[in-house]
């Protein structure tokens, strides 16, 4: 491992913030292997995302803008990345902790016959190791784990974890040709946007989340969003909100829902079950309205205020707004 | 239809994990498990595709885990798979995600199958990388996170869940498939399915049962746990009762000013 590929995931050009973490992260740790660091960069919209990578630390950014990429799930984008592995020689490839992210790197981890580790959020270099630093077992344990000297290593990287920084002399475009000889087998017939235009969970600097203490869907509206959108954040919710249908589950957080580790998470009519903590707990500052003095949420919240939401919410709304 | 259902059997969660100083590994004897959450909605899914087919569909579960943990197994048994086979050697000790997803890849591939069902991921180790290895590991196509599954002659038809929306996604028979929470809540097992359950079968195979080109467990990792801490403690914090809205919102508000956050 000597050189860093970062896969720029996107969508018809459309990135998320991750993307910019991996570019940044990858020139520093490539210059600590003393080797080059690239993105990857595929499908239609390609041009437009390389555009704005090149004033990133990157040697090359890898692109293709392959219709296939949309036409069939994850099977190009596996080859595509697999190849510019090979061109770019033994590395270390960086891919987003995502949903389709996790699926690309268990692949590659195969094709390259890779070590792997996954939700990092600090990376080293250890003589010819890179160690990772990873939340494990819901972040109740926080290991370190060594990729072992080898070719290729593969990691998932937890969005929001790394800083993002420009720099570098610019990095050169570089077309890469369609890996030959492949039947691609899981056809995409149809793809539909639904929350287009929000910002996602998992990157947004304050969450403003909501539980059954809500409840019911309007209060998500009416309360929760105002005041999200006052922080320019995001809203959330716990498991018993999404079972109950008040919000898509692409909103759950915890156990089996996101992990988020925004600046400021507001907690709001959430009781704090341990399901719901490990995916919150690493977050920067926690505050909790909450009814209940005994609810759990307080043993793990900076603040907790006792009260009745539905009063504190509007008015610490038209705070945030005049401030 | 043969459908197969991977099924880790993780710590519960509100058990006290521990690791081994010495070994560097997580103690899994002597804790209580649970199915790994993902799992059980992997085989609900699995069910009701089961359901749906009649005849002569199965279900079988698939694990790889100590020969001490097996016996947890029978829970998924009584939701109603039919058996169950366990991949277990004292060899796959230490085996990190490459090491793991090897080794299971050789097991499922003496168990015939025409749907793979596998969970998004584990509790535990929590690296979502299992299904894409175990696919290409066995030449599946690999489709993911469905929140809707149709099988037909020969074909899966599946709405799969993004960050962002959905697609509807098609490919053929035999495949690998991991199911999204919105599939629906996994069953609780019935009476009559925990008496059943007694009696089918949790079949045993061994690393000599599969022929390995590449060694497993800890030598066979490309991954070294190096050391391993418990996060910094978050203590409790302030606590303010707020007798109205205003004064609970301001009480926020200047916390909020005091740590720079608005
Ligand atoms: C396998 C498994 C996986 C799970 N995964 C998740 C997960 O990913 N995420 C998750 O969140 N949960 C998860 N859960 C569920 C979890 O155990 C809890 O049931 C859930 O988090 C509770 O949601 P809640 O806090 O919204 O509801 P409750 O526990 O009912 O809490 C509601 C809170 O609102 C307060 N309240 C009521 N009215 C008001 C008001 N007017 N103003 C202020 N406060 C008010 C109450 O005092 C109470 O504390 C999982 C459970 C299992 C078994
Ligand atoms: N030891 C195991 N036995 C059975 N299934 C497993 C095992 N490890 C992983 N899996 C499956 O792979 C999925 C993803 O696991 P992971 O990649 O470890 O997060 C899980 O939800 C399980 O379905």
């Amino acid at each position: 491992m000597k050189n860093v590929i970062a896969y720029a995931e996107h969508r018809h050009g459309e990135t998320r913030k991750v993307t910019f973490e991996l570019a940044s992260e990858a020139g520093k740790i490539a210059a600590a292997l003393g080797g080059k660091a690239h993105a990857v960069v595929l499908g239609p919209g390609s041009e437009q995302l390389a555009g704005q990578l090149k004033s990133y630390p990157l040697d090359t950014i890898f692109l293709n803008d392959d219709v296939d990429v949309e036409g069939f799930l994850l099977d190009p984008i596996v080859d595509y990345l697999e190849a510019a592995a090979r061109v770019a020689g033994p590395s270390l490839m960086l891919i987003p902790n995502t949903l389709s992210g996790r699926d690309v790197a268990g692949r590659l981890m195969v094709r390259l016959d890779a070590g792997m580790v996954a939700d990092v959020v600090e990376m080293k270099v250890d003589g010819d190791a890179v160690v990772c630093t990873s939340p494990k077992l819901g972040g109740a344990l926080i290991t370190q784990c060594a990729l072992r000297p080898a070719d290729y290593g593969v990691v998932t990287v937890r969005p929001n974890a790394f800083a993002v920084a420009t720099g570098g002399a610019g990095a050169r475009l570089e077309p890469i040709a369609k890996p030959a000889g492949k039947s691609y087998s899981a056809v995409i017939e149809r793809d539909v946007e639904e929350g287009a235009g929000e910002l996602a969970l998992e990157e947004a600097p304050v969450v403003v989340a909501g539980g059954r203490g809500l409840g019911g869907p309007e209060p998500f509206e009416t309360l929760l969003k105002p005041l999200a959108r006052a922080f320019g954040g995001a809203v959330g919710a716990s498991r018993a909100a999404a079972d109950a249908g008040w919000v898509p589950y692409n909103l759950q957080i915890g156990q089996t829902g996101k992990t988020v580790t925004p600046n400021l998470y507001i907690a709001v009519g959430i009781s704090g079950a341990i399901q719901h903590k490990v995916g919150m707990r690493a977050s920067g500052t926690i505050v909790a309205i909450n009814k209940d003095a005994a609810a759990p949420i307080g043993e793990f919240s900076d603040l907790l205020v006792v009260g009745d939401a539905f009063r504190i919410v509007p008015e610490l709304t038209k705070l945030v707004e005049n401030r | 239809m043969k459908i197969v259902v991977t099924i880790k059997l993780v710590p519960n969660p509100n058990a006290e994990k521990r690791i081994d100083p010495q070994t560097k590994r997580l103690v899994r004897t002597g804790v209580e498990t649970v199915l790994n959450p993902y799992d059980e909605y992997a085989l609900e899914a699995a069910l009701q595709l089961k359901e749906r087919a009649g005849g002569d569909t199965t279900v079988t579960i698939f694990s790889m885990a100590p020969d001490s943990l097996k016996e947890g197994l029978r829970r998924a048994l009584a939701m109603g798979a039919d058996d169950a086979v366990v991949l277990s050697d004292e060899a796959l000790e230490g085996s990190d995600v490459s090491a793991t997803a090897y080794a299971m890849a050789a097991a499922l591939r003496t168990l015939k199958f025409d749907l793979l069902v596998v969970g998004g991921l584990t509790d535990d180790g929590s690296t979502g990388a299992v299904p894409g290895a175990l696919a290409e590991h066995l030449g599946l196509p690999c489709i993911t996170n469905a929140r809707k599954v149709d099988v037909n002659d020969g074909t899966i038809e599946v709405e799969r869940e993004t960050d962002s929306g959905y697609q509807i996604v098609r490919g053929p028979l035999p495949a690998l498939l991991t199911t999204a929470l919105t599939f629906g809540e996994p069953r609780y097992a019935s009476l009559k399915g925990i008496m059943g359950a007694k009696k089918k079968s949790i079949a045993t195979i061994s690393l000599q049962d599969l022929a390995l080109d590449r060694p497993v467990g800890t030598t066979g990792s490309k991954t070294e746990l190096r050391s391993f801490a418990p996060p910094p403690v978050r203590g409790k914090g302030k606590v303010i009762e707020a007798n109205d809205g205003l004064s609970g919102a301001q009480a926020i508000f200047d916390f909020l000013a005091e740590k720079r956050l608005v």
